[in-house]
């Protein structure tokens, strides 16, 4: 039994790292610019696929897609930006609606550039075992954790020390202040719209790693990622990754101790559980504020 | 100017009687062709596309016009798609994937009159609601025969059913487990949400407390990769792995070739496809004309149950009893071999002589093993992909 609660909570760790990757950019632009951006789930399929063209056309190791989707999604980012960047009223409920919109569209575009079927990567490199004692995982979910912890240590360091992540943090808490301080909002939501593009090509490029993709599974990866952010709270960075962590070890202990069908009923649970008694998430303002 | 009324008068009866001969009736496609099950949609689409091909060449009197509306994968998008087709004058529809949604699409058919007929729903309730005007060429139960059927053969004691909460999928496993218990079978299921990505808890709970000699997948190909990739990495100890729909496919073989040696799936025939029939050659030369492709399980079953509604269609047409029911009628009289076998239709529309067969992934080939009689080669036991 207690290898198996081992192996749970050693997969729960990695599969909560890669929940952590992809919410890491929808987190960014929620705590900036409040605004909930519905389709960065398929921006991180637009990566997945990428990866996919880049090992099946050219015959590289999915991880060698990473510029290539980095430089695509962060410009898809951007035009997102500039749609979104045009709403003057209840800028909050109409991102909504419209990125929703735009949602729909990259996954009919997608689905028309890559059809509908199931893909996953080929490499053997990535899908072969990564063993540690009695623990078993791939290797590109060990790749891909490393590399989420990563983003997530320099993300958290560029939004408390660098001049452009504070200005982010500035127009976040008070746009009009900031204004006055010199900072041109506009383009301070742009560059963390790039950034979030940024996360999301290395999201995509890890799912398509470790996972399947199909054109339909951008929504399941916004609303996993939404809930991961709620959890967190609201603009807390290291909070993602430890809302992420609980929720990837408490499906699969699910899995272990009770019924794999259970799996998404305990995570969301756990969501409930965490608003109920703290209302602002892990992390969220109030409690850092205190 | 009464010369020139004439002969616009004239030109517009003779446009008349063209049409008159030419009997052309529409046909409406309810299918998903976005959404989660636009890839088994799409792929069904392409055999119906297919039967209307090969119905206009060979039958010279009547044209079927195919009228395709998608349903997005969602059973109100599935009633609404019904609706749209009986507004724009379908004499019946053929398409429909996932139980959940054919089940209220073939309602709203019946309501409105129209016969309606797919393989993509496997769940029994399809059949026991009482729908009149609904027929289906494939059931559980014949994939049932075909996994039980390997198991008994291939004679192994223990079994794991991991399986999807999905009601058709669910089914399915319940009822092979019902079936393997009484032959001393030792049977362990595990049922998992369709949302699941990571399948290393539930093999390691098949490892270490099942250690079971048979692992059988109930699922869609995503679940399959998954569960595979999580086997290769924990390797348990079973001597064979089977899943059933999309699995034994050489698409599946040339997308995921470290996953799939000797991995066994349900099949309705082996890779290369070898037809034999004058049908399935005529299908077989059709399909590759229109998709430029090697056809699959999915265009088959598509051609299939549209091909025997077109034939309906056409004996209505010439009874007149298009518009008094006639096409389900006539469904009910269907009696034929087809590309799946033997077709007859009981009185819940259900197509009782459906078996599948077991087909195992054998280099790149699609090796057929399960019954006897269809076999074109033996099975590679004990074989996993690990």
């Amino acid at each position: 039994m207690t290898e198996l609660i081992l192996q749970a909570v050693y997969s729960g760790l990695l599969q909560g790292g890669s929940y952590a990757l992809i919410a890491l950019g929808l987190a960014l632009v929620f705590g900036a610019m409040k605004v909930i951006n519905l389709a960065h789930g398929e921006l991180v399929l637009l990566a997945a696929y990428i990866a996919y063209t880049v090992e099946t056309k050219m015959g590289w190791n999915p991880a060698m897609a990473i510029p290539i989707a980095v430089l695509v999604v962060t410009a898809t980012s951007a035009l997102l930006y500039f749609v979104v960047g045009r709403i003057k009223t209840n800028r909050e409920i109409n991102s909504l609606t419209l990125t929703y919109g735009v949602g729909v569209i990259l996954t009919n575009i997608v689905l028309m550039i890559w059809s509908a079927d199931v893909r996953a990567t080929s490499s053997s490199w990535m899908q072969e075992a990564f063993v540690v004692g009695e623990l078993y995982s791939m290797r590109s979910e060990v790749l891909f954790f490393g590399v989420s912890i990563v983003l997530i240590v320099a993300l958290w360091w560029w939004l408390s020390r660098s001049w452009y992540g504070r200005a982010v943090r500035a127009v976040s808490s008070n746009r009009d202040a900031a204004k006055l301080m010199g900072i041109n909002p506009g383009r301070t939501e742009l560059v963390s719209f790039l950034v979030a593009g940024l996360l999301a090509a290395f999201a995509g490029v890890a799912l398509f790693s470790y996972g399947t993709i199909t054109p339909a599974t951008g929504s399941v990866l916004t609303v996993k990622a939404f809930i991961i952010t709620v959890l967190a709270g609201i603009g807390s960075i290291p909070g993602v990754l430890i809302g992420a962590v609980l929720l990837g070890i408490a499906e699969s202990l699910t899995v272990t101790l009770a019924s794999s069908a259970l799996q998404e009923l305990a995570g969301m649970g756990l969501f409930l559980l965490v608003l109920f008694v703290m209302p602002n998430g892990l992390f969220g303002a109030t409690r850092r504020r205190g | 100017m009464k010369k020139a009324t004439s002969i616009v008068l004239a030109i517009m009866a003779a446009a008349g009687a063209g049409s008159a001969t030419a009997e052309e009736l529409l046909v409406g496609v309810q299918i998903p062709l976005t959404g989660p099950l636009a890839r088994v949609g799409m792929g069904t689409n392409e055999g119906i596309r297919v039967a209307a091909e090969v119905f206009n060449k060979t039958n010279g009197k009547h044209t079927i016009r195919l009228v395709t509306v998608d349903d997005e994968s969602a059973p109100a998008k599935a009633v609404a798609a019904v609706e749209k087709l009986a507004s724009e004058g379908v004499v019946a529809v053929t398409g429909g994937y996932g139980s959940n949604n054919i089940s209220p699409a073939s309602d709203a058919a019946n309501k409105l009159g129209l016969a309606y007929i797919t393989s993509g729903g496997v769940d029994d309730g399809l059949v026991e609601s009482g729908r009149k005007n609904f027929f289906r060429i494939n059931n559980t139960a014949g994939y049932q025969k075909a996994l039980v059927g390997l198991i008994s053969d291939l004679g192994v004691k223990s079994v794991s059913i991991i399986y999807s909460t999905k009601d058709a999928t669910a089914g399915l496993a319940t009822n092979v487990q019902k079936t393997l218990a009484p032959k001393g079978i030792k049977v362990a299921m595990h049922a998992f949400d369709p949302a699941i990505t990571d399948f290393k808890p539930i093999i390691n709970k098949v490892k270490l407390q099942d250690r079971s000699e048979f692992i059988a997948m109930v699922g869609y190909e995503n679940d399959y990769v998954g569960i595979l990739r999580a086997a290769r990495v924990l390797k348990p100890q079973a001597k064979a792995i089977a899943g059933v729909w999309s699995l034994a496919t050489p698409k599946m073989a040339a997308d995921f070739p470290d996953l799939m040696p000797n991995v066994y799936g349900t099949a309705v025939l082996p890779f290369p496809v070898n037809f034999t029939t004058p049908e399935g050659k005529t299908f077989g030369e059709g399909y590759k004309k229109l998709h430029n492709k090697e056809p699959d399980y999915l265009g088959q079953f598509g051609y299939v149950q549209s091909m025997l509604l077109f034939e309906a269609i056409a004996r209505a047409a010439d009874k007149g009893t298009l518009q008094k029911n006639g096409v389900a009628e006539e469904m009910r009289k269907t009696d034929r071999q087809t590309l799946i076998g033997r077709v007859q239709f009981d009185a819940n529309g259900d197509n009782r002589n459906f078996t599948q067969r077991m087909g195992q992934h054998q280099g790149k080939q699609v090796v057929l093993v399960w019954p006897k009689e269809s076999a074109n080669g033996k099975p590679v036991f004990p074989g996993v992909p690990w």
